[in-house]
């Protein structure tokens, strides 16, 4: 992977292998609009992810798009860390967008780290190494006689050259493969805390997301759909909007998602706000059939009937069928998770023109490769004449992983003839989805005194990867998160699919959101059933090191072994996300007629910190979002979400956030994904919690946390 | 449409626009200053907090000609250099993840810090309590604050 797009890379650039990137935006660098364009004339790149100017100065591409996880920083990190420069004094910069050149940039399942870690220690190190080979020809030595220090080459005479004075001559040589990389001991930003360089940006309104796009003589665009997911049109008032000052056109659309298509009708303006008044003049009539039908309690009736079906068996070990068919008691208890929206802060928007052969889009997303093939595959508008213009996201979660809205966005730009801004509102976000795909879980074990002899685990729920057709088999992603590290002699994991009309896609964590809490609570239904320590019950059942050293140390920081302060209950719960293993224990109290959390401490193991304080920030941020969804759920009414805005679907507050402190174990292991892995322990860590407190157990999402 | 005017980060400003348009898209479409955010439009989340006339105003739902004649701050009239007290601590502390929220909780702390240098934590929580962030930059909203106000 990294030598084919080290080779695709040298094949692009000029025959002379000094690869001149052209055109340049002076105030791009100030305000760190991720402008899409390289560099400066003067600069001269070693690789694509690597410019030096002539000057001196170190411009470091980031190749990931930044939704708030932190790879605008760590990216380049990683890269100055081998190539041996501050990287207090390098230039960040968003990179273009380039399958060619970088490979996958879509920033999905936590994985860029994870994923990108050693092509990236090797980009550095491979430019460090020119660099040294340059100095070594300039001073006539071997390059073992030459060191690299703070953007300089040293020799043993005490010479020294930058690595401006290097560049030009560095880049005519042949890049390595398989450059020597440091080892982790040799670290020196790796691992430390250093402030992320696009925080300043966000303090004084300099960032620019995809809604602050604007292109002259763009219009702007608002889209009624059908609340009820695929309604189909029977009439709308055209003539009367079209009367309204600003607006510009009506025009029906549509987009696809996961192979269905949602139809609506746009109206585009030369404002947001008269594209606003237009589009509530329309008075869309449509025709819902027999989707006004379902609603929370027919989904419900439907998953307590599939439940009994055995479905497919998505992990097996032993025989557990055989083991409940002779025990006198099965332990069974059912557990249920609602959809969820992902209210990215920044709604859904795309900015798209699409020529004569050739088409722009600007915006943020999760996927600018994807957005590109999408767009030449419809319009067959060859994917070097498609320009991605990716900026950074309010927020994805996984939302703007999709080009649905793109999609909408370029329909209307190709049927007006102009550039087009579609601005979805929070409304549209809100109830038109697609999202985090409800549950229902069904667990059953059979216990022998403290010893768990087999446990079944039945996820019942719609399935992202297969949301229409006939094909009823389960597939594996539904299974996320259940723990098949319990060394239970029979295990059983299990799916049972079902196809609704509600449209699903990727959440935070995705099945590592729902199925969790569904097995750490259970388990912790055992231990109370077995009358063991919640912890001591889990650790009889875990060989796995990092599970049982997680554990260790959440139970040594919260001194779980000790005597426990009077009106405080305790839960923990364990879970691995994107390899990342972590354990929880939140403390909550009685406050008037509720129970709250007071405190959550969680012990994590994720490999080599890139940045802890990033890693720190995105466990905050997780642990926010999963104890948010414990109080929040979307409700299905007639066909629709019945929650229509934030005011409605109660995200979490700063009042109801409480106390966090996380301890990350120290690792050599190569890194893994930080960005979602803190969510998944929070809901049985919770229910575990106030069980222990009011010996009230809770199955079903959101809480009723009155006692 | 209607001619309104008013100051906006030290600058006179007319516009002509629908007087029933709400201030926070003349501010961002028509006089370019896109550091303030659309996110809910019914005021629930506090992402198009400006200030008027010293006040926290939420820009989403207060139409254009209620502005007729104030003094309006935007994000990116709060300091000349991100210098404010609040930016000083957001920088600080490492506040924002995605950032898109972070001009409302700036402009909310900095309007809650103008009239109570030294609020308690029941009355940051009241005022911050109303500003929505998806990202859960709460635990360093909470510190920057606390940093900010020297308490």
């Amino acid at each position: 992977m990294t030598v084919l797009s080290r080779r695709q890379f040298v094949q692009t650039a000029s025959a002379s292998s000094v690869f001149l990137v052209l055109g340049f935006v002076p105030d791009t660098r100030k305000s760190g609009n991720p402008s899409f364009l390289t560099s400066r004339l003067s600069d001269v790149d070693l690789n694509q992810f690597i410019s030096i100017g002539t000057d001196g100065q170190i411009t470091l591409f980031s190749h990931r798009p930044e939704m708030g996880q932190g790879t605008y920083q760590s990216i380049p990190m990683i890269l100055a860390e081998e190539l041996e420069v501050d990287i207090n004094k390098v230039e960040i910069r968003p990179s273009i967008a380039s399958n060619e050149l970088y490979g996958s940039q879509m920033v999905v399942g936590s994985r860029s780290i994870q994923t990108e870690f050693d092509k990236l220690r090797k980009m550095g190190a491979s430019a460090r190494e020119m660099l040294k080979q340059a100095a070594a020809n300039t001073w006539n030595i071997d390059t073992k006689d030459c060191q690299a220090v703070d953007g300089k080459i040293l020799n043993k005479n005490g010479d020294s050259l930058t690595y401006g004075e290097l560049v030009a001559e560095a880049a005519r040589l042949k890049p390595q493969q398989d450059p020597p990389l440091k080892s982790t001991s040799e670290f020196k930003i790796l691992g430390k805390p250093i402030p992320r360089r696009d925080i300043p940006m966000k303090t004084n309104g300099d960032a620019k997301f995809g809604i602050d796009i604007s292109v002259p003589g763009m219009l702007y665009a608002s889209i009624e759909r059908s609340p009820v997911f695929l309604g189909q049109i029977k009439g709308y008032n055209q003539d009367e909007v079209l009367k309204i000052p600003g607006v510009k056109h009506v025009i029906e659309t549509k987009r696809t998602v996961y192979d269905r298509e949602r139809v609506g009708v746009a109206v585009l303006a030369d404002s947001y706000w008269a594209a606003l008044q237009g589009r509530k003049a329309l008075n869309v009539q449509w025709d819902n059939q027999e989707l006004e039908q379902v609603s929370d309690a027919t989904i419900e009736k439907d998953s307590m009937e599939a439940a009994k079906n055995a479905g497919d068996e998505l992990f097996g070990r032993g025989n557990a069928g055989a083991v409940f068919d002779s025990s006198e008691q099965v332990i069974e208890a059912i557990y249920q998770t609602p959809y969820q929206s992902h209210v990215p802060m920044e709604p859904m928007n795309a900015t798209v023109n699409i020529g004569d052969g050739s088409a722009e889009f600007w915006g943020s997303t999760q996927n600018p490769n994807g957005i590109r093939s999408f767009i030449s595959g419809k319009y067959g508008i060859p994917e070097d004449k498609v320009k991605i213009n990716y900026t950074f996201m309010g927020g994805g979660f996984g939302r703007r992983s999709m080009t649905d809205v793109v999609e909408e966005a370029a329909d209307l730009s190709k049927k007006s003839g102009s550039t087009v801004k579609l601005i979805w509102t929070r409304e549209d976000d809100q109830t038109q989805g697609p999202f985090r795909a409800s549950s229902m879980n069904v667990c059953r074990a059979v216990l022998e005194g403290s010893k768990v002899t087999a446990l079944e685990h039945k996820v019942v729920a719609q399935e992202i990867r297969n949301q229409t057709g006939d094909n009823m088999t389960a597939g594996h992603q539904i299974m996320g998160g259940i723990n098949t590290d319990y060394t239970i002699a029979n295990l059983s994991v299990r799916g049972v699919l079902r196809k609704r009309h509600v449209p699903i896609s990727y959440w935070r964590a995705v099945y590592h959101s729902t199925n969790p809490f569904a097995h750490e609570s259970f388990v912790d239904e055992l231990a109370h059933q077995a009358s063991m320590d919640p912890i001591d019950f889990r650790l009889q059942m875990l060989d796995h090191p990092r599970f049982v050293r997680v554990l260790e140390v959440v139970a040594e920081k919260t001194n779980w072994k000790g005597a426990k302060p009077e009106g405080v209950g305790r839960g923990v719960a364990i879970a691995e996300r994107s390899g990342a293993h972590f354990a929880m224990v939140i403390e909550v109290t009685r406050q008037g007629d509720t129970v709250v959390p007071t405190k959550i401490t969680t012990a994590l193991d994720l490999g080599i910190c890139i940045n802890p304080d990033t890693v720190r920030a995105q466990t905050e941020g997780s642990i926010v979002m999963g104890l948010g969804a414990c109080y929040a759920g979307l409700n299905i009414e007639k066909g629709a979400v019945k929650q229509q805005n934030l005011n409605t679907y109660q995200l979490l507050r700063y009042d109801q956030c409480p106390e966090i402190e996380t301890h990350i174990i120290n690792s050599d292991a190569p890194p893994d994904g930080a960005g979602e892995s803190g969510l998944p322990t929070v809901a049985p860590a919770l229910a575990n919690a106030i069980f222990d407190l009011t010996g009230k157990r809770i199955r079903k999402l959101p809480m009723d946390l009155k006692a | 449409m209607a001619s309104v005017k008013f100051i906006i980060n030290g600058q006179r400003k007319e516009v002509d626009v629908d007087p029933g348009m709400p201030l926070l898209w003349v501010i961002r479409d028509y006089l370019g200053l896109t550091g303030t955010k659309y996110a809910c439009g019914i005021s629930v989340c506090g992402a198009c907090t400006v200030h008027i006339d010293g006040d926290q105003v939420r820009s989403c739902v207060l139409p254009v000609s209620a502005a007729e004649g104030k003094n309006i701050t935007t994000i990116e009239g709060l300091s000349e250099n991100n210098d404010h007290p609040v930016q000083k601590a957001w920088i600080e502390e490492q506040v924002p993840q995605c950032g898109y929220c972070q001009s409302g909780q700036l402009m909310a702390a900095a309007a809650l810090l103008e009239k109570n240098p030294h609020p308690s934590d029941e009355e940051i929580a009241q005022t911050m309590g109303a500003v929505l962030c998806r990202c859960g930059a709460y635990p360093r909203i909470k510190k920057a604050i606390k940093r900010a106000s020297g308490v």
